[in-house]
Order: structure tokens, then sequence, then C-alpha cells
């Protein structure tokens, strides 16, 4: 036995394996199977928490995931974990916890005068109380009501910390949510009829309710082994169906066994994606509270819950327990509690109980037709005080605990979700959903059916239903079986709400009474939703469940209603709270999103390259790893003076073929690609539907109905869906087929006035000369041996040549370039010196195409075919598009040499340096002359060649003079690519 | 001799890979040209086999086709000329990475990035449909020898470094390349 609280042997903790954790920073001792909450009252700590807003002390109240009041903090080596529920937490050797939301400690914490004041602070009060000055909200209210109120600090959980998880799709024709016995039996008739079945059960035991009651010890285990033996059933304990999200999807959380998570290094939790044709929901029942003055004492606690820690863990959660019920469910508490030898005394709401009658055949004290008016103690239950149902007669009970139960509420919370209209039943004063069929059932305890018996024969009654609905014959042998038998019972007396002096709560996580749901009804918040967000009611971690009906029903008395008008709040996924960790599953760190890397990724890396993403691709930005312009320079340099090569593998490219080809780019281009000769490319343009610019590359026609479209590499994905959507949607008649190429090729260009040299040198079968094959000329060809494509096509402003091969030979023709260039000093050159080239040239990318910009706005308003329709034609010709004061594609230097440019600089006229007129969009430093270059948007820039203006970069506090020139600062007569 | 027994085996397959593709109401002569090679075209969603040949179909009237390598796109020379006309044949056997995927526990593997049902009730031998896992573009077939995944090159490294991490606690063995051969073969290998 470890603690004092231990008075027996549980289902579920091993006597002979004691394990030591700590609490507050006491040394204390569990058994393994123990939680974190069974242990701790064992070691007699009522006291764990303090509550949200008034600071209320605070102890356990259920045994399970419903739990409000019991959250902590937990120690581990990924640093501090808040708001974890003790009654879930397995505890395990050398488990630190420590309480929250008190200072300086636990017993002693300086802000549960919180409470003193309490008259001052209902609900909404700050909405009220801190309306002036206006400021202040945010710098003085806000962050001092922060530091008042709240639970657990989240510590920034990230990186290298961050516990591991994954995700698991499964798929199944049954998702069985709920292993209490209805949804044991169900599942075991879905599996012997041959369906797939998943039963889930977020406890670690399967068999719900029945785990608490001796008599069903044989039947759930022999079910148990029946379901281990049907290789169509998998069994999923520790596992909760956190949401229902339509079409048969579900989403849970598994959090795995210690020798589950070992073996898979250490994963705590698993989120599972389960497809399922059909559900069954036998989610069960949960306890609700009782709102009465005190009834959130340390002591207080669901009477289950009492019932459970007694069952489960051999832990009594009080000497002298006093009960204070209205059903006869809740008398199996009472009776296992005084067969456990502890002296009960029971306050029954009703006049008479058939449950009662039982108790005290056992001796124990039941009184009937009473209520419980308050519970005293300073810092746990010590006193109950009790009335008679008018209110007379009244007397306290010394007591060390309150048992408290209000009647049980189906969990309705997954139906709901699937839009399971919810229906009022007196005889369990509660709601139960109507699932429609072809979603699936709800069974059992879920649908407000009493006892185990009956509830197992429910749940092979909706398996059945929805077995013959998926095909399968269901044998009469499944059904019937000797199940132990169900006692008769008095029917349950609704009561929510004993009133009398004191805080009476409804939900004891976010500090809501029952006063603050008739003041919210006062303030004219009188729907549920309304009242919800009025007092925060159910809006806490764990969605007010004990106390959501209760809320509903004090509202409910408050307008003159019966609660079924009044309804509940809408639950929403997620169930229970659940670690972002889980969510992002195994999508994190190196596989947080995809890398596309070149066909010459190694060589690049071996080559010294660094570099730089750019998009989903790994590209290299120049061949050292030091920074500074310098390597830069001299990459860029050997391409003005000689020769370079660079990966373009990354650009877009589709292969467009069929007769309607060319019509087909004519639409989607905004010049012309009809009149293309074959064995020639050529530069294009396409719009946006709206007019603006979507992306720019050269398309070459390789046979009269064979085309290759090149687009950048950033509008890559966007271009190809562009494409796709319009051949699919838009024209489907247009005999054209679309193929992505863009992995298959890799692409080099080779530019610099030796290029032809160079490239003569590996291409074999192609006369390169300027007469046979002309700027912006296009073949196939071998290259190094290996079949492929050239085009004489230049983005440096230099002769360049691009060379095509499929990217599995890329290596072959790389290295047959780089010996040919060895003599000329060719080097490889990176996306930085490729961006240098490309400015000084005057050429767009990404920058320039931001999606804010029209063919105009670039001087390229003349390439717009004049006749014949295109994608973005009509808006395109809007005025405001080609208005003088738009911002146009210049080029910018800064008049002092030595001064540097920055992207992003804001250009402003001398006289006016408050209005921006346009900004630098790119820069870099020229690569033959001393200063720095760039390109801009500027309003009406194709106006102010020549003028002065102003850049200015407020963040750096730079400002520097800078003339407006041609965006064509390199051979505007485009002589060196003709050469 | 047997290798002990791992949850997933990997290898990669060398292989041409050409696309062939329908133009309007064309399909049909696409499958005779097809059959007068020795392949039956399969209907969308499957795979079919011939001697050192596989054709999948996971988008209508197109077809990829496995077959051993040749000379640098002389596979997609030899079909384009046979399809001229009625289509097209598109050569991306640099633009798909082919694997070849075995193993007892290779379906609880991919469950961990693959949202269709690949139980061999639902998704048995001939099947084949394209999906995404781990973000990335993958086309899966079922054969007797085991399962084929393509997919595009530039992210296959990262797909395969995602595999080997996820695949860890299972147990991952890489195998030697395979041919279309064994592919396309009765073993399972």
């Amino acid at each position: 036995m470890r603690g004092p609280g231990r008075i027996a042997r549980g289902l579920l903790a091993d006597p002979d394996r004691p394990v030591g954790f700590r609490f507050d920073g006491r040394r204390m001792s569990g058994l393994e199977g123990d939680t974190l909450a069974s242990a701790l009252l064992a070691n007699g700590q009522r006291l764990v928490a303090r509550s949200f807003k008034y600071h209320r002390p605070r102890g356990i109240v259920t045994a399970g995931p419903e739990e409000p009041c019991a959250l902590v903090d937990v120690i581990g080596a990924n640093g501090r974990e808040p708001n974890r529920l003790a009654t879930t937490l397995l505890l395990h050797e050398g488990l630190v916890a420590e309480s929250q939301n008190r200072w300086p400690s636990l017993g002693c914490d300086v802000l549960s005068l919180n409470n003193l004041i309490a008259r001052f602070l209902p609900a909404g009060f700050y909405y009220k109380t801190f309306m002036a000055p206006g400021w202040a909200w945010e710098r003085l209210y806000e962050p001092l009501i922060r530091r008042a109120a709240g639970l657990g600090r989240l510590e920034p959980l990230v990186g290298d910390r961050a516990a591991p998880a994954e995700t698991v799709h499964d798929h199944t024709d049954v998702l069985v949510v709920g292993a209490g016995t209805a949804g044991l039996a169900a599942a075991h008739v879905l599996g012997t009829s041959g369906l797939k079945v998943i039963l889930t059960e977020q406890d670690v035991a399967l068999g719900g309710g029945s785990l608490l009651d001796a008599r069903w010890s044989a039947w759930r285990e022999g079910q148990c082994a029946r379901l281990a033996g049907l290789a169509t059933v998998r069994c999923l304990p520790r596992t909760t169906v956190l949401g229902a999200y339509g079409h048969g999807v579900f989403g849970a959380l598994e959090t795995l066994s210690p020798p589950e998570a070992a073996r898979f290094d250490g994963l705590r939790e698993r989120l599972r994606i389960i497809r399922a044709r059909r559900v069954v929901f036998a989610t069960g029942a949960l306890e609700r509270l009782i709102a009465f003055p005190g009834n959130d004492r340390p002591g207080v606690m669901l009477a289950g819950a009492a019932h459970q820690y007694l069952r489960r863990y051999g832990v009594a959660v009080g000497r002298r327990p006093v009960f204070f019920l209205n059903s006869d469910e809740a008398y199996e508490a009472v009776l296992a509690l005084s067969g456990a030898g502890l002296e009960c005394a029971v306050i029954d709401v009703r006049e008479s109980s058939l449950a009662a009658e039982r108790v005290r055949a056992l001796g124990a004290e039941v009184q009937l037709g009473a209520l419980v008016v308050g519970a005293y103690g300073r810092e746990g239950v010590r006193t109950v005080r009790v009335v008679d149902v008018n209110g007379r007669a009244r007397r306290d009970l010394e007591a060390d605990c309150l048992l408290i139960s209000g009647g049980y509420s189906p969990l309705t919370t997954l139906a709901s979700q699937l839009g399971a209209r919810l229906t009022w039943q007196e005889a369990i004063a509660a709601f139960t959903p109507d699932l429609a069929p072809a979603i699936g059932r709800v069974a059992g305890a879920a649908r407000g059916v009493a006892g185990l018996a009956a509830a197992a024969r429910d749940g092979e009654h909706a398996a059945c239903a929805i077995a013959t609905q998926l095909g399968r014959a269901v044998s009469a042998a499944d059904l019937g079986g000797d199940l132990p038998l169900d006692s008769h019972a008095t029917p349950i007396a609704a009561v929510w709400e004993v009133r009398g002096r004191g805080k009476a709560f409804v939900d004891l996580q976010n500090d809501v009474t029952a006063a603050d749901v008739r003041l919210s009804f006062r303030e004219g918040y009188e729907h549920v939703e309304h009242m919800k967000r009025f007092t925060t009611h159910g809006m806490a971690t764990d969605q007010g469940r004990i106390g959501g009906l209760v809320g509903s029903a004090v509202l409910a008395q408050a307008r003159g209603v019966p609660v079924c008008e009044v309804g509940q709040v809408r639950p929403r996924p997620f169930a229970q709270p659940v670690p972002f960790a889980a969510l992002a599953g195994g999508e994190v760190r190196e596989h947080f999103r995809p890398k596309r890397r070149l066909p010459l990724h190694e060589w690049h890396e071996a080559a010294g390259a660094t570099f730089v993403p750019t998009g989903l691709w790994l590209r290299p930005l120049v061949y050292s790893r030091r920074s500074g312009w310098e390597a830069v320079l001299s990459e860029a340099r050997a391409v003005r003076r000689s020769v370079g090569i660079t990966d373009v593998s990354t650009l877009g490219k589709i292969d467009v073929q069929g007769p309607d080809a060319a019509r087909f780019l004519d639409f989607i281009y905004a010049n012309s690609f009809s009149t293309l000769a074959v064995g020639r490319a050529r530069y294009g343009i396409m719009l946006r539907e709206d007019g603006m610019l979507l992306d720019d590359g050269t398309t070459s026609r390789l046979a009269p109905e064979h085309f290759l479209v090149t687009t950048t590499t950033a509008n890559a994905t966007a271009t190809l869906e562009h494409l796709e959507f319009h051949l699919q949607a838009v024209w489907p008649r247009l005999d054209v087929l679309l193929t992505d190429v863009g992995d298959h090729w890799a692409q080099f260009a080779v530019a610099g006035p030796r290029s032809r040299e160079v490239v003569a040198a590996v291409v074999a079968g192609l006369d390169l000369s300027n007469e046979a094959f002309p700027f912006m000329a296009a073949s196939v060809a071998s290259i190094a041996g290996v079949a492929g494509r050239v085009f004489r096509i230049s983005f440096s402003g230099e002769l360049a040549y691009e060379l095509a091969v499929p990217a599995g030979q890329a290596l072959a023709a790389w290295s047959a370039v780089l010996e040919a260039g060895k003599p000329l000093g060719i080097a490889p050159y990176g996306l930085d010196a490729l961006n240098t080239l490309r400015i000084e040239k005057g050429h767009v990318t990404g920058a320039e195409l931001n999606g804010n910009t029209s063919a105009d706005d670039l001087g390229m308003q003349r390439m717009l075919k004049k006749h014949g329709d295109f994608i973005g034609r009509a808006l395109s010709q809007r005025s405001g598009l080609t208005a003088p004061e738009r911002l146009q594609l210049v080029g910018v230097r800064p008049r002092a040499r030595a001064q540097r440019l920055r992207n992003g600089l804001q250009l402003v006229a001398p006289e006016a340096r408050t209005t921006t007129l346009g900004y630098v969009t790119s820069s870099t430093p020229a690569v033959e002359s001393d200063g720095w270059v760039g390109l801009a948007l500027v309003a009406g820039g194709r106006q102010r060649l020549g003028q002065r203006l102003i850049g200015t970069s407020p963040v750096h506090d730079e400002t520097i003079e800078i003339e407006i020139v041609s965006p064509h600062m390199l051979d505007p007569e485009n002589l060196r690519v003709r050469a | 001799m047997s290798a002990p027994e791992s949850g997933i085996r990997l290898a990669s397959c060398a292989a041409d890979i050409v696309e062939i593709a329908a133009l309007h109401g064309r399909a049909p002569e696409l499958e005779n040209i097809a059959g007068a090679r020795g392949l039956e075209l399969p209907v969308l969603g499957r795979v079919a086999r011939a001697t050192d040949q596989l054709a999948l179909c996971v988008r209508p009237a197109r077809w990829l086709l496995l077959a051993p390598p040749a000379h640098s796109g002389a596979t997609a020379a030899l079909w384009q000329a046979a399809c001229a006309r009625v289509g097209a044949a598109i050569d991306l056997s640099s633009g798909l990475a082919a694997w070849h995927l075995g193993g007892p526990q290779v379906r609880d593997v991919l469950a961990r990035a693959c949202r269709l049902d690949l139980d061999p009730q639902v998704f048995p031998p001939g099947s084949a449909a394209a999906t995404v896992m781990a973000q990335v573009a993958v086309i899966l077939a079922v054969l007797p020898s085991g399962l084929l995944l393509l997919t595009p090159t530039s992210t296959a490294r990262h797909l395969r470094e995602w595999l080997a991490s996820t695949a860890r606690p299972f147990g991952l063995t890489p195998r030697a390349d395979v041919t279309v051969a064994v592919l396309s073969g009765d073993e399972t290998t």
C-alpha cells in the first residue's frame, strides 16, 4: 500500500511496483498504473490547484478527461508543459508535477484575495470597469488581468525540444467510439459479420462502466478475448476521438503505451485520421455536478469518480463520505464505498428510491427528500449543511468529502458535430442525439439507455442495423448472451441548483457561477450561446463538460422556460485539448516541407556552393562559402569577359503537343505563337484574367504541333495549373496534350562572348554559326553524346546558349561543357551572379513580375497582339493599367559611385520628400564598372529618364541621390546576344 | 538464403518511363498500337504487366509505360514514332523516380502519409492511383512482386528521407536496384 488513502487493491494499480514522483517539490510515492490524481489522493493531497479567476482552492473532481480543476504543469526533459490533466496523466518514475496559478505557494496564494473582492468581479466586469482611458486597456489593464487570471503558462516548446509525433491514416468499415458494454458488444457483432472495425477507447482499459462492476468481469474479459481473436477488429485503447468531420472522417489522438513509445523513439502521441463508412457512438454518459454554495471545495467530487478511484486504484477519497444525489445509478458508488468499510451518509433529493432501500440494508444512513445547501471547510470539506426539500430541518454533517451526482448526460459532442438533432428526455433529464442512419448509430448510455446489460444489447442492435445496411448477414447467435442483470431503478428527479449564500459554480475551470448565468440573462444575453460568451461558461479546456447542462438549466430557470427550450451550447472539435505537436505530426523540422533538389545538387555541393531556398528549390547562390560580393562579381565577370555556365534546371518546362497547340498558346500568351517557325524560340508574356502579368519565358517550336513552354522558377506550378485549367475548363474542345517535363530536363545556360566555342565543342550535328543558328534558334542535338536540345536564348545579355539534357545524364553534359571551357577559364555561376547579369541587362524576374504590374508597366505593351483573343486581353485594356502615372520600370544609379543601392529603397522627389514615387525592386553592384545599378518601379518612370530623385530607407537611416536611367543598362542595341 | 524479415524493403528500379497520351477520341487507336507492341493498356486506376514492360493508368487517356532502360531517349522515340497523329509520347525517364517497395509492414509505413486505403482487399494487385504523400506527388501501383512507387525526381530525396525516418521503428532494408522484369514478374521479392 502506498499512501494513507490506499485501502484496497485496485484493478489497475500494481501494489508490487512502487513509483516515486514529486508534486510541488514534495516527494511522494504511488503505484504503477496510478494516474497522478489517484496517487495524490492516495497520499492524502486534497488541495491540488488554485482556480482561474478567484484563486479558490481546488481539489480533484473527476477521474477522467472531463476534469475541470486538477490541471498541473509537468516538468520533463522537454521543458515545462502546462495544463496536463492529473486525472489522465499516468504516473511514472521521476514524474515532476507542479500546481498552477498560485504565488508563492498552493497553500498560501496572495491572489486568493480576489475571492474576497469577488462581488466586484462578476462575469464581464472588466468590460464595464476598465473603459477609460482608452489607451490603458492594452498597456495596463489587460496585462494586469492576464497576470492575475489564467492557468498554466505555455513555454515555447519548439524546435528540437518538442516531443515527436506522427500522423496515421486508418480506413475501416465501421468506427466504434467507446468500449463500454455497448461498444464492446457492437464491435463484436460487426467484426464477426466480416466488417472491418476500429474500436477506440479513451481509457487505458476496455470496458467503460463494466470495469466498476465485478459481476461483469467475466463477460468483459471474454468479450475482449473474442475481439482480440477477430482479425477484422482493431482495438485502440488510450485513443480519444477528437472530432467528427463529415464524409466519414474522424480525428483521434492516441497516447502511446510506454512500450510502444519506446519502440517509436519516444513518440508520445499519434494523430489518427480515421475514414469509416459508418460510425457507432457508444461514448457513454457523463455524471454532472449540482450547483450549490461551496460546490468547488477540495473534497467535493463526483460520486462516480470516488467509485472509480476505489475500484481502479484501491484509493478511498475520504474516510467519512457524504453523498448528495438524485438517481439510483449513483448508488453504485455508495454500495462500493460502504462495501469497502467506509461510513457513508446519503442525501437524496427524492422521496423514495429502490436503491436507497438496498443501501440502508447494508447499514448506510440515507436521508430522502433532502438537499445539501452548502459545503464548508477552509482548505477542504469539513461540514456539509443539509435541509429538507422545503428548506427546513437544517443540520450539519461532519464529512471529509462530499460526493455529488446530478444525473448523467449522454456525451453528444461527436454526434452533434455530424448534425445530430438533440431531443430532451425527461426520463434521464438530459438530451440524446438522433444521428442520421446513413452516418451511423448512437448506442448505449450515449442515447440514454440505462444499465450495462441494456447498453450491451443496444450496442448489438445498432451493430446489426449497420451490418445489414452494409450488406452483411448477421447470425442470431451474435445476439443474446448471459449478461448480468440490471437492477430496477427509481427514476431520477432533476436537481440543478440549490440556492443559498455563497458561490455555486456551474463551470469550475472558468470560475463561472450560477449567479453569473443569471446576470447574463439580466444583461440581455438570453440565448445559451450568448450566455456562453458573456460568462465564458463552457469555454475552458474541459469545455464545461460536467456542468454544461447545469448552466443551461440555470438559464432556463431565469428565463422561466424548460431546459429543452434553452438547449446546450454547440460543441466543436476538438473534444479535448490537443498538443500542437500532435497536429503537426511528422511534418516538422527537416520534413516540414519538401526540398526540391537540382539534378546536379551533389556536384554543386562539392563545388562549394552556398545554397539558397527559392520556393521549394535549393539553388546555388554563389560558389563560395564566404559572404560579400567579390565571389559573385568574379563569377559574373567570367561571363562578361569569356564564358560561364549556370544551372537553370529550376525553370518550369511544359510540353505542349497536338493539332491545336499553336491556337492554345495564342490564347494563353499575350503575344502570338502560331506565327513562330519550327526551330525557333520566342519570348512570351502571359496575363492573368484581370490583365496583370502572370509569367514570362521563352517558348520553342520543336515541330509544327509540338512546343516547349518554359516558365519562371517561381511561377512554374502556378503556370502549369493556369494552362491545365484553361485547357480542361475553358477550351476543352482544343485538342492539346500538356505534360509537365520540368523534372525530366536538366538545363544549363552557357553564356559569354566565347560560349559558342565551348558549345560547339560538346554539341554534335549542329551548325552553330550565326546564319545557321541565329539568336532565338532552337534545335534537338546530341550534347556530349546525350540526346538533348539547344536553344540560343540569353538572360545574361551575352551571347548564350541553353543546353537541355535528361536530368539523369546531366552530369555527363555539364562535365563536358566544363572540360571544353577549361582553356577559356569557364566558371560556374550561381543565382547572385545570374541576377547581377540580368539586372544590368534590364530583364525582369519575380521582383518585377510581382502580381501588381501590367505589361505596360514593364514596357511590354507593344508585345500584346493587336488581333485575336487571349487571356487577360479585355481587362488589360483598362485605362487604369496604361495610365501614365503608373509605376513603370526604369533603371536607377546612385549619383555618387561609392554609394550602394538597396532593394526596397523608396524614391521621392527632392522637393516633396513625404510622397513616395516608387521603389527599387532589384539592385546589384555593376559587373565591369564601379558603383551600383538597379531596377525600380517609378510613377511615370519612362518620362523621368535623366531625372534625379532621392532614394531613402528610413529603417537604415539612409538617403542617397539617384539618377533615373533606361532599364537597359547594358548593350541596349542587343548586339551581344546576336554576335 | 533468407534475409532477416524487416518491416519494409526499398529498391530503386532502373527503367525508361514514357507517358503516352491520346488525342481526342484516339485512345482506342493508341490501345491498338500498344497491343501490337505486346502491351495491353489498362483502364483507369489499373496497372497491366507484360514481359519486361508495365503500363499504368492514373489519368484519363494517359498511360505511363515502364520499360528496361535503352539508349538515351530511344524508348520514347520509338513510341513517339508509333503514336504520331494519334497521341504523344513524352519521355519522363529522368522526371520520375521508380521505387519498388516490399516487406510485411510496407502498408503500415505508407499509412503514415498516404490517405488512400492500401488494404489488399480494397487496393488489390493490379490497382494504381495517384496521390500525395509527405506533401509530394506520388503514383502507387500494386504488383504481385510488391508496390511500385513513382515520384518526381526533384523531390525524390525528400520523400526517401521521410521514408527512411518514418520506417525506422519498423526496420528499413535498402535493396539493390531491380529491373523492370523483376517488377513485372509473378514472384514476390
